[in-house]
Parts: structure tokens; C-alpha cells; sequence
């Protein structure tokens, strides 16, 4: 067993991997954090640094569809992987649907959890268009939000829901 | 900014071992220098709060095979594989219906996206994870490697002391549930069905460190007196492990409400919690207490689950 250590080595600091569509190539070391390579190395700050301990939501982005604190990841979890941000679920001008229902129902106030809050509801919607509201507090209990209240954030939901129909 | 304090030192080199033999050698070399990583969730939280130090290497685990998925065992019985993600535990149909406190106590381990990508061989493994009271009451086994296969009933593990449990460098490979006979719990738990149970409080509703956790199990016979009682509790920095005092008072009887002060006085005398600031030991034996009681009451009443 010790022999075959001897063929190992240590991850290279090269990433490959898709940000929303396109492909990327980043010389990122392999423990770097995802929201480091995220909004330092491809320059894409939509995605928010705020707790860093994975407790409030801000930088949630989509690894292959699904919620992950980008805070948390580090590059080689993510290799190869198709990370989605805010940047890219809007198409060209026109909001995504999700975006233009926190707009219309004012879920939101600073818009620093925003981001996340986003990328929550998309990745629910899109595995469960019609979901109940036990299903949206599940999905959302990541996601913390300290000014506008979750009154206005569940009404952006509903209308998520009722835009997707 | 911490991100970019911490992260000018030099980072971790991450080594990706191709097999269980590989990643055992690897920790062997390194040492303390190394850590295992599952999703890295918990190690970030101790790494960030100065809990432990990042150490210089990682050993990333999640790709060996041999620690992935669900599967029924050939001995009969369910294998969880040690890099399972919490969310894949909360969505499987099985584990659900034989073993319905192990996904329960999983939905209310951190947040959804925290469960897409921590593990169960990483709450395990850390000796305090909320799932573990689930694990202890339906007497689940950890098969770990260390040179060779090593299984070891979970209950016997988390009373070693800590210095055993941590740092030996061993690769926990599977979680192995025994079979529950003909256990497929009806949601009503009614008549005969065997019945468990899982319940923890935080200082929040949700998404929050336990303060108390407790999971109970137990089968049922024809004439609906309870055998095989599992009782467990366990939250937050304390290692969780079962309450036999209060399993013995209720063995061989059917749960009736009589029995739930005398109950009660049992968990709160023998539960070891750890107190901190928040909340102290005496605060979290009585939570314990209270939640295993007010479940037996709900099981006389035949009333089952969250209120
Ligand atoms: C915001 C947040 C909230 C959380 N809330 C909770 C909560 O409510 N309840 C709770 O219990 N936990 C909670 N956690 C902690 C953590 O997410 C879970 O315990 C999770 O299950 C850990 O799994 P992991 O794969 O991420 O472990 P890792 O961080 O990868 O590993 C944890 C430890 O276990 C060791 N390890 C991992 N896998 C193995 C293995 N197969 N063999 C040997 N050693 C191994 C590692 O070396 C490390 O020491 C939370 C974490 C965060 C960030």
C-alpha cells in the first residue's frame, strides 16, 4: 500500500470546471474556497462573502443544480462541476422569474442575502415546481435574512411559484 | 478580511487516494499533519473557529467507492457508506420506511445546502453529531478500516474515551443498520408496529446547534407490551449514549402513563450532557427528559410524531 503512495500526488492547483455556461481554466489551489475562486479569480461578485462559516446563505450558489455555501467548498470539490450564480439565471435583458418576484413583492430591503435567497428558490422550484410550504421553509432554512422579515420573502415565492405555472 | 488573512498562508495540498488501502496509508504518513475530509463542513466550522488547525494536508475521501450509496447488506440489514451525504439519507424511501428516526434526525441537521454536501461518516466520525442518538437506538455498527476491517457496535465506540475515538487515524468505511424484523412503521404507529422516534431542541426552530437530542426506539408485542427498548440522547458538545435505566423501566411493558415520572427521573439522573453558556447541564438533562417523556406520553395516547 505504502508503494502505491508513491505514484500519488498531490492535486495541482488547476480547476476546470463551467460558471454559468461557459467553460473555465482557473490556476486556483485545490483548497482554495469556492467563493474565493468565484469572486476573486473569474471576478463575479453577485455571490455575497459574509459569515464565511456556512451559517447565513449569502454566498449560495448551484453546483449541478443543487444549493451549496460557496464559503464552505473548496475548489477540488467542485471540479468539473457546472456552478450557476446570480449573474447567470437571468436571459440577456429579461429577469428570471424568481428575480422579477422578489422585485414585484419587495422581498427585499439591503439585498445582501438576496443572492442567495435567489439561487434557493431556483434550485427548489426547478426540482419542485409546486412545492408546499414546508418544502420552502426546508429549502430556505439556510438562507437568513436581517432586515426586510420573511413575510415579504414567502410572498416572492408564492409568486415564483404562480410566474412558473 | 479573514478569508484573505487565513488564506495567504500557505494552503492545504489535497491528496485524492484511489482506494480505502491508499487514503489509510496516506493518514498513516502524515499524521496529525493530515485530516480526512468527507464535505469538509465541520472542519470548516472548527478551522474558522479556531477549534483545530488547518492541518498542511487534505485527504479527500469522497470519491472512493467503496464509502459510497446505500445498499442492503448480504447479511441482511442496511449499509450506509461513510460519504453518504445527509441529503441523500433524508430522500431515500428505505431508510425511511425501516429506520424513519435516522432521516428525521438528518432534516434537522443544519440547513438544506449544508446537508447536500456533509456526510453521515463525518457526523459520526466527529463523536457529537446529531444523527447519533438515531444511529445508537437502532444499534447500528461502524465498520472502520485500519489496516484491515474493524466492526464495532456504535454504542461500545462512543464509550471509549475521546482520545480513542479521534486522531487514529482510521477510516470509518460504512454504517450498517441491523435488519428491523418485518419493521415497516405505519405512520399512526398503531397496533403492533415497532415504533422509534427521533427529537431535538435547539435555541432555534431550526437550523441550530442541538441543545438536547434524543431518539427512542422499540419493538412491540402481540399484546402491545414494548421489548428491545432503545433509549439515547445526546446535543450539542456532548457524546451521545444510551440511557439503559430508563430502557429497563419501560422492557416488558406496555407504555402507560404511571410509568412516565419514574421515566423521567431516570434520564435526568443518568444523562451526561456538557453545559455551556447557553444552556447548563441541569437545563439540558430536564430537556432530555421532557422530550423522552412527552414521546412515551404520545405513544400511550397513540398519538406519534411532531405536534
Ligand atoms: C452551518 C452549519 C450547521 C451545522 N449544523 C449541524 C447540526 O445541526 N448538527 C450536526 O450534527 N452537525 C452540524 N454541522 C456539522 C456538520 O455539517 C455535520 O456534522 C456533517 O455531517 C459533517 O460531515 P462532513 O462530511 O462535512 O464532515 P467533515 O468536515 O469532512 O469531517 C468531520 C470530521 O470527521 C472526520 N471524518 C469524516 N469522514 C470520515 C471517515 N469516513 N472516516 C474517518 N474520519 C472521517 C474528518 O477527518 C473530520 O475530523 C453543521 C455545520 C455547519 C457548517
Amino acid at each position: 500500500m505504502i508503494d502505491n503512495r508513491t505514484e500519488l500526488a498531490p492535486a495541482q492547483s488547476r480547476l476546470t470546471l463551467r460558471v454559468n455556461g461557459a467553460a473555465c481554466e482557473i490556476a486556483a489551489p485545490p483548497s482554495t474556497r469556492l467563493l474565493q475562486v468565484i469572486r476573486e479569480f473569474i471576478g463575479l461578485t453577485g455571490t455575497k462573502r459574509s459569515c464565511e462559516i456556512g451559517r447565513c446563505g449569502a454566498c449560495m450558489v448551484l453546483v449541478d443544480g443543487e444549493p451549496v455555501n460557496a464559503c464552505l467548498a473548496m475548489a477540488y470539490q467542485v471540479q468539473g462541476a457546472e456552478i450557476t450564480t446570480i449573474e447567470g439565471i437571468a436571459s440577456g435583458t429579461e429577469l428570471h422569474p424568481v428575480q422579477r418576484a422578489f422585485l414585484e413583492e419587495g422581498g427585499f430591503q439591503c439585498g445582501y442575502c438576496t443572492p442567495g435567497m435567489v439561487l434557493s428558490v431556483k434550485a427548489l422550484l426547478d426540482r419542485s415546481p409546486d412545492p408546499s410550504d414546508e418544502e420552502v421553509e426546508e429549502a430556505l432554512s439556510g438562507n437568513l435574512c436581517r432586515c426586510t422579515g420573511y413575510g415579504g420573502i414567502r410572498r416572492a415565492v408564492r409568486r415564483a411559484i404562480e410566474l412558473g405555472r | 478580511m479573514a478569508m484573505e488573512r487565513h488564506e495567504r498562508f500557505s494552503l492545504p495540498k489535497v491528496w485524492k487516494p484511489r482506494n480505502v488501502g491508499e487514503a489509510w496509508s496516506l493518514k498513516r504518513s502524515f499524521g496529525s499533519d493530515a485530516e480526512y475530509v468527507a464535505g469538509g463542513t465541520l472542519l470548516r466550522t472548527w478551522w474558522e473557529g479556531e477549534v483545530a488547525e488547518r492541518p498542511a494536508h487534505l485527504i479527500d475521501i469522497r470519491s472512493l467507492p467503496l464509502l459510497a450509496g446505500i445498499r442492503i447488506a448480504e447479511e441482511g440489514g442496511t449499509g450506509i457508506g461513510a460519504c453518504t451525504t445527509l441529503a441523500e439519507i433524508r430522500r431515500s424511501c428505505g431508510l425511511a420506511a425501516e429506520y424513519p428516526a435516522l432521516p428525521e434526525a438528518v432534516l434537522q441537521i443544519g440547513a438544506y445546502s449544508i446537508r447536500n454536501v456533509g456526510t453521515i461518516g463525518g457526523n459520526v466520525a466527529s463523536g457529537i453529531g446529531d444523527a447519533l442518538p438515531a444511529l445508537l437506538v437502532y444499534d447500528a455498527e461502524l465498520l472502520w478500516f485500519d489496516g484491515s476491517e474493524e466492526r464495532i457496535a456504535i454504542s461500545e465506540w462512543l464509550e471509549r474515551p475521546e482520545d480513542c475515538r479521534r486522531d487514529r487515524g482510521k477510516l470509518l468505511m460504512q454504517v450498517r443498520l441491523p435488519d428491523r424484523a418485518n419493521a415497516v412503521e405505519t405512520p399512526t404507529g398503531g397496533g403492533n408496529a415497532p415504533f422509534s422516534v427521533y427529537r431535538k431542541v435547539g435555541r432555534r426552530e431550526a437550523f441550530t446547534p442541538s441543545v438536547a437530542t434524543v431518539a427512542i426506539s422499540a419493538g412491540r408485542t402481540e399484546d402491545g407490551r414494548l421489548e428491545r427498548v432503545r433509549i439515547a440522547a445526546g446535543g450539542g458538545a456532548a457524546v451521545p449514549h444510551r440511557l439503559y435505566a430508563a430502557e429497563s423501566l419501560l422492557e416488558g411493558k406496555t407504555p402507560d402513563p404511571d410509568l412516565l415520572p419514574l421515566i423521567h427521573e431516570a434520564v435526568e439522573e443518568t444523562f451526561r450532557p456538557k453545559g455551556d453558556v447557553f444552556a447548563g447541564e441541569e437545563y439540558r438533562k430536564r430537556t432530555a427528559a421532557n422530550l423522552v417523556a412527552a414521546e412515551l406520553w404520545k405513544l400511550s395516547a397513540g398519538r406519534q410524531g411532531k405536534e
